[in-house]
């Protein structure tokens, strides 16, 4: 019964955006000249999306309490990690409604500016430390195809930046490393790109269609 | 020399996280004459855009970045906003999907710039604040372009769109020049929803790494412009004369490239010694 039910609602939601979107806006005068009857209820149905949405956003911290009370409680392993995370869930909770009440709240600064904000900030840094680390230790050029990727890697790298015009400066327009750069990206890449697109697409629209006819049993 | 040229194969990494950090400073201290160059198609696209933007009309800007991508996002947003108010064009600021903390931190960016042009908050430009999207920033996308009240009925700070002036006149994808997508990696609905049912123009700002995803779009005109790390600021910066945060951050990027390139050249130095090495007979 529960499945049956989520595959209608899936299917009648789906059956309404698709509708919706590839009806167009007035039918022509010969079929009768009416508006798209469901156009009126798109914003009813959109706004209930948002709603929907924004409750599946509680289901992530309830079932995180979930699980870190109960490593709490049985004393399993990483109990220091889930209680630092009900803390701050619980200091989270308090700076945002603190913040939502007053506009100054010193509570609400320190945590999102002073820790969120640097953690966030740092470990997208760190990826800077590892694009080094590993064009050391692991980008070798041992055959021939390697060698035209580093190739193309180098091209790439320095026409995208100020250093690529100041190497080839002097040089006459088509040999300038930017215009190389530029064709590496016009050419063979979105060559790639609209391959793996096309390929990606076809793959969205079997789940998709697998999805809305409810075929696909795991998904329920 | 064999030898030699073999311990760079041996180099303790932590050398090279020094190296690195020392580089990406250099343009901190010290003021490197480097001009970004010649503005690329794709950034001139969406300067092309904002300055055909007709007075009645406004630009929409998804602002949807926070900490994480803001090393090249904010100066994305900055040059963006600046020639906006230089021109006298009227913006909003929405935020769908991505992070809930992109509202404060376009706040952030805008308001000092709009203060500073003498820019009215809901006369000149309105943030809408942040819109979760449960089900797919298309379904979102595609109801504000078909009304804009109905699916945003306040701004960030919960204000009535019938409070905020400017709103009066953004009701619907009609009267919205074009779309400018800022954030790590935009969504192609935008492309779907916007474009390819109205044929209002879209342009994107991404970080770098994902610039070459969008270069199809790019290529078939389904995006009319689009920034591509802090490389496109600078070139936008160049364009609106006003250097500003991208242009001293591509020389950083500019040093960090360089030192990529220079420690894969050790890598393989040391490398090819050592294999040399070990071919030799005993």
């Amino acid at each position: 019964m529960r499945r049956a039910v989520i595959r209608l609602v899936t299917f009648v939601g789906g059956l309404f955006f698709l509708l919706e979107f590839l009806l167009p806006e007035r039918a022509p005068d010969w079929a009768g000249g009416f508006d798209n009857p469901l156009t009126p209820h798109l914003t009813d149905v959109t706004n209930f999306v948002i709603i929907v949405g924004t409750m599946a956003f509680l289901l992530g911290p309830i079932n995180l309490v979930r699980s870190h009370v109960s490593t709490i409680l049985r004393r399993r392993k990483g109990l220091l990690d889930s209680a630092a995370f009900l803390v701050f869930l619980v200091l989270g909770v308090a700076a945002a409604i603190q913040h939502f009440e007053q506009e100054a709240s010193l509570l609400y600064d320190v945590l999102f500016y002073g820790v969120l904000f640097a953690f966030g900030a740092s470990s997208m840094a760190m990826l800077s430390f590892y694009l080094v680390s590993a064009a050391y230790r692991a980008f070798r050029m041992s055959s021939l195809d390697a060698g035209v990727m580093m190739l193309a890697a180098t091209v790439v790298l320095l026409g995208q930046v100020p250093v690529g015009d100041w190497i080839t400066y002097s040089l006459p327009e088509w040999l300038h490393l930017k215009t190389w750069a530029q064709w590496v990206m016009d050419v063979p890449n979105n060559a790639v790109q609209r391959a793996v697109l096309i390929g990606a697409c076809g793959g969205a629209f079997a789940a998709g269609l697998r999805h809305w006819l409810g075929l696909g049993a795991r998904e329920l | 020399m064999l030898s030699w040229l073999g311990r760079l194969g041996r180099v303790d990494r932590r050398w090279l996280y020094l190296g690195t950090v020392a580089v990406l400073l250099v343009p901190f201290i010290v003021t490197v004459p480097m001009p970004p160059g010649r503005a690329s198609k794709a950034t001139r696209g969406l300067y092309d855009a904002v300055e055909s933007c007709p007075p009645e009309k406004v630009v929409l800007i998804d602002s949807s970045w926070d900490m994480g991508s803001q090393a090249e996002n904010y100066a994305q947003l900055e040059c963006v906003v600046r020639h906006l108010c230089d021109r006298g064009v009227k913006f909003v600021v929405t935020s769908i999907g991505v992070t809930p903390l992109a509202p404060s931190f376009a706040e952030q960016v805008i308001t000092p710039i709009a203060e500073r042009a003498g820019y009215v908050y809901g006369r000149d430009w309105v943030n809408m604040g942040y819109v979760q999207a449960g089900g797919g920033a298309g379904v979102i996308i595609n109801g504000m372009c078909k009304d804009f009240h109905a699916v945003r009925p306040t701004d960030a700070y919960g204000r009535r769109v019938e409070e905020l002036p400017l709103l009066g006149r953004v009701r619907s994808i009609d009267d919205i020049h074009a779309v400018y997508c800022i954030t790590y990696s935009p969504t192609p609905e935008w492309i779907s929803f916007v474009q390819g049912q109205y044929g209002t123009p879209v342009a994107f700002g991404c970080m770098t790494i994902m610039g070459p995803s969008y270069f199809p779009y790019l290529d078939s005109g389904q995006l009319c412009g689009m920034l591509v790390g802090n490389r496109g600021a600078a070139e936008y910066e160049e364009l609106v004369g006003h250097p500003a945060k991208g242009t001293q951050l591509i020389m950083a990027a500019s040093f960090g490239n360089c030192m990529i390139i220079l420690a894969a050249v050790l890598g393989n130095l040391g490398a090819w010694a050592r294999r040399r090495r070990e071919r030799r007979p005993a």
